[in-house]
């Protein structure tokens, strides 16, 4: 009798996920706690982090094997696979669907006119990615292909669809770590980035104010999209999908005739785009996979490659101010590196603690936005170079 | 094009920074003659919403 209930119990265990629980679960599932946690208590891109976050706990809960014998399936993974409602959403980013999708709706939300009204500021948007090439070099010395330590080089540029972009095109199996790692790593730049900004600035630099930039006009915003979009297309034709759906998302917005589209790019489009992302990139983070050799590599690339990239933005906008009359206050260069606009919120915040009086906001969104198109460019060479289209 | 190695990798970095710099000087030089643009007439954009949908 009692062996009977023993066995029925076992049987039971066994259709449940709790047998396969295992310590690399419950470090996946610790992490997309802190990551829910950092959302909730301290507004670190919630939007970003509380979808890859909770997915990144479910994925983790294991369920009873797939085929006897087999590994663990979670339920997330159940719809993840194919079939699955989110096995679409996943395909849609594997195939390139969803990153330009995502730039219609950032281009659609975006003002470029910081960037348009002060054109010295956007070699910071080249400055600030140094971080890709030290990630890249490191890469390629511990181990990865050329193509692989490209794909991990430019979580660099702090550009998340472009990121995935570059990836599917040059290292596709690392696509679930690489976006992982870029996505996180932006949500938690207030985090990363002011550490390396003070240490690389002095009190005094950092209390710069900056002149009031000039009001640009309609028209100018009106011709931007079109100007960039035939140099993109006609200079870095493989990156140029992306930049084109910037570019025609913030036309719909600046021609002013098109209002409703540009509003459902910019909001249910985005946001829908937003919740199949973040839920598509957590669940590529169950244990199993995840917590590798190749991932943990991974992962600190990336963080190697957002300090880089910091430092060096902030270095260039150093070295800018040795030939500028009007000096620029050195914070805003770390804004170069792109993640629009957290990169360029941090750079306010951290002025703004030097100097309660310093508004950097409209002056860090210029190589913020610059650094969209620096990253692209990089991206766009990077490609050519390695031959792939 | 680029050899699957070190000195490759350091190749590719090199060659991709300083043309992203070069390239992103170069949109930088085409934003500062926008303000020319401005002589060609300005919007209103009080009829621009006007005529929106």
């Amino acid at each position: 009798m009692f062996d009977q209930v023993l066995f029925f119990f076992n049987a039971l265990l066994q259709q449940t996920g709790a047998a396969n629980f295992t310590g690399g679960n419950l470090v996946m599932i610790i992490i997309g706690g802190t990551m829910i946690y950092l959302a909730i208590a301290k507004h670190y891109e919630p939007l970003l982090l509380i979808g890859i976050g909770f997915s990144c706990i479910v994925a983790n809960v294991p369920g009873p094997p797939d085929v006897p014998g087999g590994p663990p399936v979670s339920a997330l993974l159940y719809v993840v696979k194919e079939g699955g409602l989110f096995h679409y959403a996943y395909e849609g980013v594997a195939k390139l669907i969803i990153p330009p999708l995502i730039f219609l709706g950032v281009g659609a939300m975006t003002d470029f006119g910081p960037m348009i009204a002060n054109p010295k500021l956007v070699i910071l948007g080249a400055g600030a990615h140094l971080g890709i090439f030290v990630a890249l070099i490191l890469a390629k010395l511990v181990g990865f292909s050329i193509s692989e330590a490209g794909a991990i080089g430019i979580i660099g540029g702090a550009d998340g669809p472009m990121a995935i972009f570059v990836t599917v095109k040059l290292a596709p199996h690392l696509l679930g770590p690489i976006s992982v790692a870029a996505y996180s790593y932006m949500a938690l730049m207030p985090m990363i980035q002011p550490p390396v900004m003070k240490m690389l600035t002095t009190p005094a630099e950092r209390r710069i104010e900056m002149a009031q930039i000039r009001k640009v006009s309609k028209l100018e915003k009106i011709i931007f999209p079109a100007v960039i979009a035939i140099i993109v297309n006609l200079f870095f034709p493989p990156v140029a999908p992306l930049i084109t759906m910037l570019m025609l998302g913030n036309l719909l917005k600046e021609v002013g005739v098109t209002e409703r589209l540009a509003k459902t790019a910019g909001g249910p489009l985005m946001n829908m785009i937003i919740m199949i992302l973040t839920v598509a990139i957590g669940s590529t983070m169950a244990a199993d996979k995840f917590l590798t050799w190749d991932t943990i590599l991974i992962v600190g690339l990336g963080l190697l490659a957002f300090l880089f990239g910091t430092a060096s933005g902030v270095v260039t906008a150093k070295i800018m101010n040795l030939f500028l009359r009007n000096k620029i206050n050195p914070l805003i260069g770390s804004a170069g590196i792109a993640s629009v606009p957290i990169a360029a919120r941090v750079s306010h915040i951290v002025a703004n603690q030097a100097n309660p009086h310093n508004h950097l906001i409209f002056h860090a969104m210029g190589p913020n936005l610059a650094g969209v198109f620096g990253t692209a460019i990089s991206g766009g060479i990077m490609l050519a170079l390695l031959g792939v289209q | 094009m680029i050899p699957d190695t070190v000195y490759g990798a350091i190749l590719l970095s090199v060659i991709d920074f300083f043309l992203s710099f070069l390239v992103i000087s170069g949109i930088g030089f085409v934003l500062a003659l926008f303000p020319y643009l401005n002589q060609l007439g300005t919007i209103d954009e009080k009829k621009l919403r006007e005529g929106g949908h």
